[in-house]
């Protein structure tokens, strides 16, 4: 047992090297996609200390001339789009359920909550069968409306909780001064709020940049997203590990400074619901 | 005319109204994006709907009774069960043992924690990838590395408790570092005078850490454990990637159970019965987080 009586050199040893051995953990498949990306074919399937510079650009190359730059810029598309539709009628949404007195408000957090945590599988049903008889499978217009599922509960959520962190008397204030309601809000609750409407937006691209579900279902070829484009390099007799290594990085980077803003957010939204 | 109203409250009964407006786009949204489809899984699921067959449109509850007689279904549920316990026991385990790790880190090494934030930043296609070539003998270093000592480590993905542990390995790396983040942030609400105290009532690093900073960090735990157990229901791309549900059905949790029946079996009114069975949990789930949030945000 750990006690007083343990040194405390050796209670710090012990912390030291568990907190390494969950840093290798946590780096280790880091590392390892790095590695795959750079390594020549042939050398793929041979321990790494046996061809440590058996290192190429090729896996690169290849990953260019395949269709999977035009599935990332079909990612773009599809999560720009949703997001910015999402907050065109998520934000003034957001500012209503904060600020207003409407009854039901418990309803429609209930709902928002119900919305985002619902199997994806029950949405996808019901889409497919549409799209399949509207002919919308494979078009960006289906695709974009399909995750309009996703970000608009997300964002309406995000922002009623930022905007309920704008005191009213700001609001009531502007009111008193002969502004209207829309005004009010463009011109004095908005930009308070706007640290907040930048990351909802961001989470709203996130979580469209990561899905696979939806666009397995209702993406073919010519709007497949990154995520299911990746998919391609997996065939029946041979997986392609070097064009999946740079696909995955691919994947990552572009969102990777937006997480790291987003991350900040994340904790004070829902720290913020812990502490009260 | 003159209005009995007061001037106060017509100008309140108009700002409601002007509220209303502001609500009304996305009230339209939500019901057209999201509304129209839910109602949509509800009514096929008392269909008989057949993607192939096609169907007479007889609507009764045999989709439903059909439920408790599937073993499949039965087995889909354990293996969600398992997949969600361990899932996000590791990774609130994990979470909270690296946040209390970093917060006793002063100087240029908390600049490492990024390093423990990254894995996060990975879409779950990528994890699934990247762990599927860790748990594949011939390309994983893991392997390798065992074979020079000449220990052969078996093949994961070939078992079924190898593929579930598989799946809440990439799971795990992917989310330990959101229980981390709502963690530190918890710590660091917590005042260190605390721990001063109870050093000068003469209790242990360990005793003070289970009496006092861990009842305090209660609430946050318990709303991280609610919020990674509702994602864990959800398990799909792990499983798609990973092992395609095997081997045999040994790793179909039922989100993927759901999508087999419906998108490779055709049976698209009993796929959306496993939807709206999934669909209930949800809902009830989210009725004790929205309660959960107003009592919170009331007080």
């Amino acid at each position: 047992m750990i006690d007083n009586s343990t040194p405390f050199r050796v209670k710090k040893a012990l912390g030291v090297s568990m907190m390494s051995l969950l840093l290798f953990f946590a780096a280790l498949p880091t590392l390892w996609v790095l590695i795959l990306s750079f390594r020549e074919q042939s050398a793929m399937f041979e321990p790494i200390w046996e061809s440590p510079l058996a290192l190429t650009l090729d896996n690169v190359i290849n990953l260019t001339r395949s269709d999977f730059p035009h599935a990332l810029m079909n990612s773009f598309i599809t999560a720009g789009c949703a997001t910015a539709l999402a907050m065109i009628v998520g934000v003034p949404a957001g500012f209503a359920l904060a600020k207003s007195r409407l009854s039901g408000k418990f309803y429609a957090s209930w709902m928002l909550l119900m919305l985002r945590m619902a199997p994806p599988v029950g949405f996808v049903i019901p889409l497919f069968l549409l799209y399949v008889s509207g002919g919308l499978i494979d078009t960006y217009f289906g695709l974009i409306a399909a995750y309009m599922t996703l970000t608009l509960p997300l964002i309406v959520w995000s922002m009623w909780n930022s905007f309920a962190q704008v005191p009213d008397e700001l609001i009531e204030a502007a009111i008193m001064d002969g502004a209207s309601l829309p005004k009010a809000f463009l011109l004095v609750a908005l930009p308070a709020a706007r640290p907040g409407a930048v990351a909802a937006a961001i989470l709203g691209f996130l979580i469209v940049w990561n899905d696979f579900f939806y666009a397995l279902i209702i993406t073919r070829s010519s709007t497949a997203t990154a995520p299911v484009a990746v998919m391609n390099f997996i065939s029946y007799d041979s997986v392609d590990w070097g064009s999946i290594a740079v696909a995955s990085i691919a994947l990552t980077l572009p969102i990777l400074p937006l997480m790291m803003i987003a991350n900040r957010y994340i904790v004070q939204s829902l720290s913020g619901a812990v502490k009260g | 005319m003159i209005s009995k109203t007061p001037p106060q409250f017509r100008a309140t009964a108009e700002l409601e109204r002007a509220y209303r407006a502001m609500l009304l786009p996305a009230v339209f949204a939500v019901g057209l994006f999201a509304i129209i489809p839910l109602a949509g899984m509800f009514a096929l699921s008392f269909s008989d709907y057949h993607l192939i067959r096609g169907a007479k449109w007889e609507f009764d509850f045999d989709n439903f009774i059909r439920l408790f007689s599937d073993r499949r279904l039965a087995n889909s549920v354990y293996v969600m069960s398992v997949l969600s316990f361990f899932g996000v026991l590791s990774q609130v385990l994990m979470g909270t043992a690296i946040a209390v790790g970093l917060s006793k880190i002063v100087g240029k090494w908390r600049a490492g924690r990024v390093l423990f934030l990254l894995p996060y930043a990975v879409p779950h296609v990528a994890v699934a990838l990247i762990w599927l070539s860790l748990f594949t003998p011939t390309l994983s270093p893991i392997n390798a590395f065992f074979d020079l000592f000449g220990v052969t480590v078996p093949s994961f993905l070939t078992t079924q408790n190898g593929a579930l542990f598989a799946i809440i390995m990439a799971d795990t790396w992917t989310n330990f570092p959101f229980t981390m983040l709502i963690m530190m942030a918890a710590l660091q609400g917590i005042s260190p005078d605390l721990d001063e105290a109870a050093a000068l009532d003469g209790a242990t690093r360990v005793k003070a850490f289970f009496y006092i900073t861990l009842p305090l960090l209660v609430p946050a735990l318990l709303m991280v454990t609610l919020f990674r157990f509702i994602d864990s229901l959800k398990h799909f791309p792990m499983i798609f990637v990973m092992t395609k549900g095997g081997p045999g059905r040994s790793s179909q949790a039922t989100n993927y159970y759901a999508y087999i029946q419906t998108f490779q079996n055709s049976n698209v009114a009993y796929g959306a019965a496993i939807a709206v069975s999934l669909f209930i949990v949800a809902a009830l789930i989210s009725f004790y987080v929205a309660r959960l949030n107003q009592r919170i945000t009331s007080t």
